[in-house]
């Protein structure tokens, strides 16, 4: 029943066009700024093509914030799936109908918190003299310092540990509603063949949800990308740069320490192409 | 009980702890003197003070902190309803070729890694002379605001009863005032858990703000942050209190944004 109308042309071309022009000015612009030589401290700049690039495969503090970004991403995203996973079968096991609706309020919480205060929080709670989280040690040890944030073997993971707090539980809802969504009648056979509970879980509900879930680590994937307020808050890229990831790398490049603002442009530049060609690739495939 | 169940039970409990309490200690910790928070064993009971939370609500950079969060926020999730939610309607209900890209195109926009975003337009500020200004800050932000609203609006539109929207074309309503009419106030709710979402995306963002901004269009996430880079030499007080007004105004959408998912869900389901 729907005549040919104006609205599709009348709603989409103005937003399509401003979203095109809000993203490609600033993606555009930072490639050319990549491909020069700017500082923020003097005004003049000349072309240097390629050279900034070609510096940075010489950077060894580069190399490291490539592996330090890929460290965070392989930990963050496994670990969230992993207490994502199993919270949600745990809570469609054992609580009931309004125990969970009780947990998944909670879980939802910490996901909203500003990622800066989340940081804040969890900066003060592994103060090794004085923080929360840091006590139980203090307890069982009389005293001893355990300092997670300034030990390079354990920095990343002290960070980490914040994001999954943030996205392990949000997701571990998602997970809970997802196992709602299924038909309850495989289960019930599962159980007619005495399949122990676990194993309902590993070969009848969760291979149901594979669709689902990967979608699911694929947004986490995306996320886990701005790890920057977290790490500038906690860390700093510190100690030394064991959580040196590839933005604060690039901002501290182009902003604190030297103002190489073209030299931070072709670092991003080369994880705008790093990114936008996997996850394409990657979505590709899921919606295959 | 089953031993397996009681564990299951246990590990639950202690998520939920875990969940919620290092907030309920950091509110804690804004109520607390300097004196009761620099402990060794921590400070459960205490005589609890107001002296964090006035001294944050009377100093100028967090007024102005919360005013340019509140103005940056409010105007570029407006922009987003305006210019994303119509857009959403026409994608879900005028399907076309290019339907399918045009999901991609928002979608791809969240892949952008923020710096990559931040640095040109830095530059690109400073020569306009709009640099740490809060409309540079607001055209930013309605990037995020105008994709994600789209993303999440479309969706939503498409679960609004196709009969319903028939019905009203038969009793001779135009393409607009069923959008305006129908559309709207039946996929209102799923919209305003859209809506909210994008708000606390904006409101909790930090690295563009960061870079954007050097004295007079600083957000709120900003101004806490360099609190603390005083050193720990700010009452950590005082720290605590600015992270808890930070944090109230995403925690407000609690309620919306859970009812929102199981809605979601619901719609799956059926």
């Amino acid at each position: 029943m729907r005549r040919r109308s104006s609205l599709p042309v009348t709603f989409l071309v103005p937003t399509l066009a401003i979203l095109l022009v809000l993203s490609m000015v600033p993606t555009l612009y930072a490639i050319v700024i990549a491909l020069q030589n700017r500082e923020l401290s003097t005004p003049g700049y000349s072309w240097v093509w390629f050279s900034n690039f070609a510096d940075l495969f010489a950077d060894r503090r580069f190399l490291n914030a490539v592996w330090v970004s890929v460290k965070w991403e392989i930990v963050t995203v496994v670990a969230t799936m992993v207490v994502a996973i199993g919270l949600g079968v745990l809570m469609f096991e054992v609580a009931g109908p309004r125990l969970r609706n009780f947990y998944c309020l909670l879980f939802i919480i910490p996901v909203l918190l500003p990622r800066v205060s989340a940081a804040f929080v969890w900066k003060f709670a592994y103060h090794p003299l004085y923080g929360i989280a840091t006590y139980p040690y203090r307890l069982i040890t009389g005293g001893l310092i355990f300092d997670p944030l300034s030990k390079p073997a354990s920095a990343l993971f002290a960070v980490a540990s914040v994001d999954v707090w943030q996205w392990g539980l949000f997701f571990a809802v998602i997970v809970l509603k997802l196992l709602e969504t299924l038909p309850p009648q495989p289960i019930e056979a599962a159980r007619l063949d005495h399949a122990k509970r676990w194993q309902i879980h590993a070969y009848v509900t969760l291979p149901m949800l594979k669709a689902p879930l990967i979608s699911l680590m694929f947004v986490k994937m995306i996320e886990s990308l701005r790890s920057f307020d977290l790490i500038y808050v906690m860390t700093r890229g510190g100690p030394g740069v064991a959580t040196e990831t590839l933005d604060m790398y690039a901002f501290s490049q182009g902003f604190i320490e030297s103002g190489k603002v073209s030299y931070a442009s072709a670092m991003a530049v080369l994880m705008m192409v790093a990114t936008v060609i996997t996850f394409t690739m990657l979505w590709k495939r899921v919606q295959a | 009980m089953k031993p397996g169940k009681l564990i299951a039970k246990a590990i639950l409990a202690l998520a939920g702890f875990l969940a919620v309490f290092p907030l309920v200690w950091t509110a804690l910790n804004a109520l607390k003197n300097n004196v009761d928070i620099i402990t060794r064993v921590p400070k459960v009971i205490f005589t609890p003070t107001l002296a964090n939370i006035g001294y944050i609500l009377g100093r100028d950079s967090v007024l102005t902190g919360l005013y340019n969060s509140v103005v940056a926020c409010g105007s570029a999730v407006a922009i987003g309803i305006v210019l994303g939610l119509p857009a959403a309607y026409a994608v879900a209900r005028y399907p076309n070729r290019w339907a399918g890209d045009i999901q991609f195109f928002v979608l791809s926009l969240r892949f952008l890694p923020p710096v990559a975003v931040a640095i040109p337009l830095m530059v690109i500020w400073l020569q306009i002379g709009l640099y740490d200004t809060l409309p540079a800050l607001i055209v930013t932000y309605s990037l995020l605001t105008i994709s994600v609203i789209m993303w999440l609006a479309i969706p939503a539109f498409q679960s609004v009863p196709k009969e319903i929207e028939e019905a009203a074309f038969v009793d001779g309503y135009g393409a607009y005032s069923v959008f305006w009419r129908i559309a709207l106030p039946v996929a209102a709710r799923s919209l305003i858990g859209a809506v909210a979402f994008s708000f606390v995306l904006v409101w909790n963002e930090f690295l563009i703000a960061l870079m954007l901004s050097s004295s007079n269009a600083k957000t709120l996430p900003i101004v806490a942050s360099e609190l603390s880079q005083q050193g720990m030499n700010v009452p950590w007080g005082i720290l605590n209190a600015s992270v808890v007004l930070l944090s109230l105004p995403p925690l407000l959408f609690l309620g919306v944004l859970s009812g929102f998912l199981n809605s979601v869900f619901r719609q799956k389901k059926s």
